[in-house]
């Protein structure tokens, strides 16, 4: 019979086609496995933005609160902090403008806020070298830290990154890049929200 | 090409077992031209398997195997995680699936005598495993903790205390603990996920091999290694490797087809994949109206329902399943398959597949006396099989077997179908003969309720009826706010306003102030938890029940329900209703139509609750009630599988891509078998 001859380029074909649609398939079958493994809905309103009352925090001070499972550093700066964060050495920085920096395209300049809010620094309290929390060392001047070029800012104990008070990383330390500014955005002038991007017009 | 040569002998040079092994159980590895859709059976076992390890190793990762947290999880995975009610229902369908196909091939091996001589050792490894394979399932079975699981577990491990002298300090050992609690669970549950996988993979390791070495038999039962070709293979044979790889293919999609079809569109498969009482979860101090196990057991449940002794029926359960390991024995016909035995083995192997059926519908369904007659009948029938052969097989006279295989034997398509329906013929007539149904809901017939689930504006008025008159006792709390409020397009602030109680966020369960225990209190029992009952009592049930209270003064609370008699719950909508008061009416005959006078031919008016009126007037006129009604079981019946309607359509795509890929699975079958003969 002529149809007994194996016809290697028909098989050739057929084989390609269905290993093609089968992996294809299994491509598909896989979706689901894959897909679990996003954050569940449990995870996603744990993560869900939270709400934070800023009227009580006092010039200088610094406030932590939690947001997906992260500590987050809320700041009221200083008069005098907010002219040293313009006035300092940018040698000292690594990265002045924020131009590398994990934060919001509406957060802008030296001070790392939206317009209008300088006075409060918004921070994700995580070394961005290898995730220790850093210290607030508001302390001008500290002996530990520099002496005199300390401006005030924060220290990682883990291994010895130091920030300015605006979180930009200074030069030659590990960390490599600024303090990451959360999304953030603010209900009235006391009320501000972590996890809700400003809506820029 | 020649990489890839270099490659393997590079990796021949340094671990020739693969090749040699590869060479053994597939290039190499001569299996009988004729094989029929029978031996289909073994490859999906295989198929179900793997689908089994890989969806069972996921669902781990969101199970937890605590008595408190494990219907929640099982839940958490159908709601919260992504997909996760796919793997879900794809490991409750395949551990069906499972019992299918190995039944299937079990019975494949009866009809041609697979587990004769030389294959006895492939036919005890392969018992072992079903053994195994019913530890598994009856384990998994407890791990979601519903009311099934629970008693279920409670029946089975009660059956080791038949055993004499030892029997209740057994099970007591079993369970760990006084009754069944958690202590049990993470138990079971190690022995699910580890131990019993374990054995079950070296089992099948072993079926594999020891079948590999004695070679496949085939629908004839004559051996191809009688004659060889020039080369020592058996000119009857055709290696595994690539035409019954290839071959397989077609059975493995329609395969995936049915099991698709059944994970996409019918997951509980009218309560028997999933039953729907194991939609509660479990509670120690009350048993469900009625229990059953899943399908797969109940022809040995039926079994040991059929003998009126604890020990006894425990015995004869264990008798029908060890009875199968020595059928080897038992067989004693000169030839292997049932096309070259006599009359009297054809006969009886449809009784059995027919008494097994039987057995396994009588085991779903609440005894009753006639019911119990045909169950003593068809255990007797059962065993008769198996003594019966070791005598029968020596008397009758059977056909002379062939010198070699034929590629077209077999009874044919026609009297493959009068087989079928023959067999059909012995299942239904009993059980016809034997059926009584009781009323649905309660002491009435439940009325008709077709959920919309696409009828957004009904399922939003549902939900507020649900939070405004449910939910002060009763919690939702499988299910959150925000999933409730996307997929009823609710915005997140309107249902933050309007529903979600203060000091809730939208993200969180639906869950309500009121401490069960103190419920249990003031109300004599904790109000259920709503998320799942529509799906545990069905919505017709829920929609009859919440329209049939009635005033009824002797109760505490005034009212009773006909759906749910003496129910201890109020009359939560009576101010939209109004209070039905009982009057005279039709009652019901036990055929299920109205009763009529036989000479007037009018409703004999002789109940004295046959229908209501209403006196004091609700908010609601009848027909606004009912359309309330509806909309609330409508929201019900959403909130107990709110991914039913994405279910569908997923389901709707993966069937028309499972069509698309038959298409080059099937000419490529048919481009490698043409020249088989």
């Amino acid at each position: 019979m002529s149809g007994d001859v194996v016809n290697e380029s028909r098989r050739k074909f057929l084989l390609g086609a269905t290993s093609v649609i089968g992996g294809a398939g299994v491509v598909g079958a896989a979706v689901p496995f894959v897909a679990s493994w996003q954050p569940s809905a449990k995870a996603k309103a744990a993560g869900a933005p939270i709400k934070v009352n800023i009227s009580k925090l006092e010039v200088g001070a610094r406030m932590v609160v939690e947001w997906r499972g992260k500590p987050v550093y809320i700041v009221r700066r200083t008069p005098e902090s907010l002219a040293a964060i313009n006035a300092i050495d940018s040698d000292i920085l690594r990265d002045v403008d924020s131009e590398e920096a994990s934060q919001p395209g509406y957060v802008k300049g030296s001070a790392r806020t939206l317009a209008g809010k300088e006075e409060y620094l918004i921070l994700v309290g995580l070394c961005t070298h290898l995730g220790c929390a850093p210290l607030y060392r508001p302390d001008v001047g500290a002996a530990d830290l520099g002496g005199d070029s300390w401006l005030g800012g924060f220290f990682c104990p883990c291994h010895g990154s130091k920030f300015d008070l605006s979180g930009r990383v200074f030069a030659g330390v590990p960390a490599p890049t600024n303090l990451e500014v959360p999304p953030h955005s603010y209900e009235s002038d006391s009320v501000l929200i972590i996890g809700i991007d400003t809506e820029v017009a | 090409m020649s990489e890839e040569k270099g490659f393997a002998a590079w990796l021949d040079s340094r671990m020739p077992t693969l090749k040699r092994e590869w060479n053994r159980h597939m290039a190499e590895y001569y299996a009988p031209k004729n094989f029929n859709f029978w031996y289909y059976f073994g490859v999906l076992a295989m198929v179900v398997l793997v689908i089994q390890l890989v969806t069972g190793v996921w669902l781990l990762m969101s199970y937890q195997g605590s008595a408190e947290q494990a219907f929640a999880s099982v839940e958490y995975i159908m709601r919260d995680v992504e997909l996760g009610w796919i793997i879900r229902y794809a490991h409750s369908t395949g551990a069906s699936a499972f019992f299918i196909v190995v039944y299937m091939h079990m019975f494949r091996g009866l009809m041609y005598g697979s587990y004769k001589p030389p294959r006895e050792l492939v036919w005890i490894f392969g018992m072992t495993i079903y053994v195994a394979l019913m530890a598994e399932a009856f384990l998994g079975y407890v791990l979601p903790w519903g009311q099934m699981s629970y008693w279920g577990a409670q029946v089975i491990i009660s059956l080791f205390g038949a055993i004499p002298v030892v029997g209740e300090d057994l099970v007591q050992w079993i369970r760990g603990d006084y009754l069944i609690s958690g202590i049990t669970l993470n138990r079971f549950m190690s022995l699910h996920v580890v131990a019993i996988p374990i054995i079950l993979l070296a089992l099948v390791v072993m079926h594999i091999i020891a079948l590999h070495d004695v070679g496949s038999n085939n629908p004839d039962g004559v051996s191809i290694k009688k004659y060889k070709d020039a080369k020592g293979n058996p000119i009857d044979g055709i290696p595994f490797f690539p035409y019954f790889v290839i071959h397989d293919l077609v059975p493995i999609v329609v395969f995936l087809f049915v099991f698709c079809s059944i994970l996409f569109f019918m997951p509980e498969m009218g309560g028997f994949f999933l039953e729907y009482a194991n939609f509660e979860i479990a509670n120690n101090l009350k048993t469900p109206e009625h229990i059953a196990p899943v399908w797969y057991f109940t022809p040995f449940y039926s079994m040991l329902r059929a003998v009126p002794d604890k020990l006894g029926g425990f015995i004869v359960m264990a008798a029908a399943i060890a009875i199968l390991f020595v059928l080897p024995w038992l067989d004693r016909s000169p030839v292997r398959s049932i096309r070259y035995k006599g009359m009297f083995s054809r006969v009886a192997i449809l009784m059995l597949a027919a008494v097994f059926i039987i057995l396994g519908y009588l085991g779903v369904k609440a005894p009753t006396a006639a019911r119990t007659v045909l169950t003593q009948i068809c255990t007797v029938l059962y065993f008769s099989y198996f003594i019966g052969i070791y005598f029968w097989t020596r008397i009758e006279s059977t056909k002379l077997e062939p010198d070699r295989i034929s590629m077209d034997g077999g009874i044919g398509a026609w009297k493959t179908i009068g087989a079928i329906l023959a067999v059909a013929t012995m299942v239904i007539l009993p059980i016809k003969a034997v059926g009584s149904e009781g009323k649905s809901c309660g002491t009435i017939n439940c009325d008709p309720f077709e959920a919309q689930l696409n009828n957004d504006a009904s399922l939003q008025r549902g939900a507020q009826l649900a939070v405004n008159y449910c939910m002060g006792c009763h919690s939702f709390k499988y299910s959150r706010w925000e999933r409730v409020a996307d997929d009823l397009n609710i915005p997140h602030q309107m249902m933050l306003d309007n529903m979600v109680f203060s000091g809730q966020k939208i993200g969180e369960l639906m869950d309500i102030a009121m401490p069960s225990d103190r419920a249990k209190e003031w109300f004599g029992a904790t109000p259920p938890d709503l998320t799942l009952v529509a799906r545990s009592r069905s919505s017709e049930w829920v929609y009859t029940y919440l329209r049939h209270f009635y005033a009824d003064p002797s109760r505490p609370l005034g009212v009773n329900n006909k759906v749910y008699k003496d129910v201890g719950m109020p009359h939560a909508l009576l101010d939209l209703q109004g209070l039905p008061e009982c009057v005279r009416g039709s009652s019901l005959a036990t055929n299920g139509g109205v009763k009529r006078d036989l000479l007037t031919g009018e409703d004999v008016l002789d109940n004295p609750c046959g229908g209501y009126e209403i006196n004091k007037a609700g908010s609601l006129s009848p027909e606004e009630y009912d359309a309330a009604i509806f909309d609330l079981v409508n929201f019900l019946t959403y909130i107990a599988e709110p991914m039913a309607e994405q279910r569908k359509h997923i389901g709707k795509m993966v069937l028309l891509f499972l069509l698309l890929l038959m298409v080059p699975v099937i000419l490529l079958n048919r481009e490698y078998w043409k020249g088989i003969h």
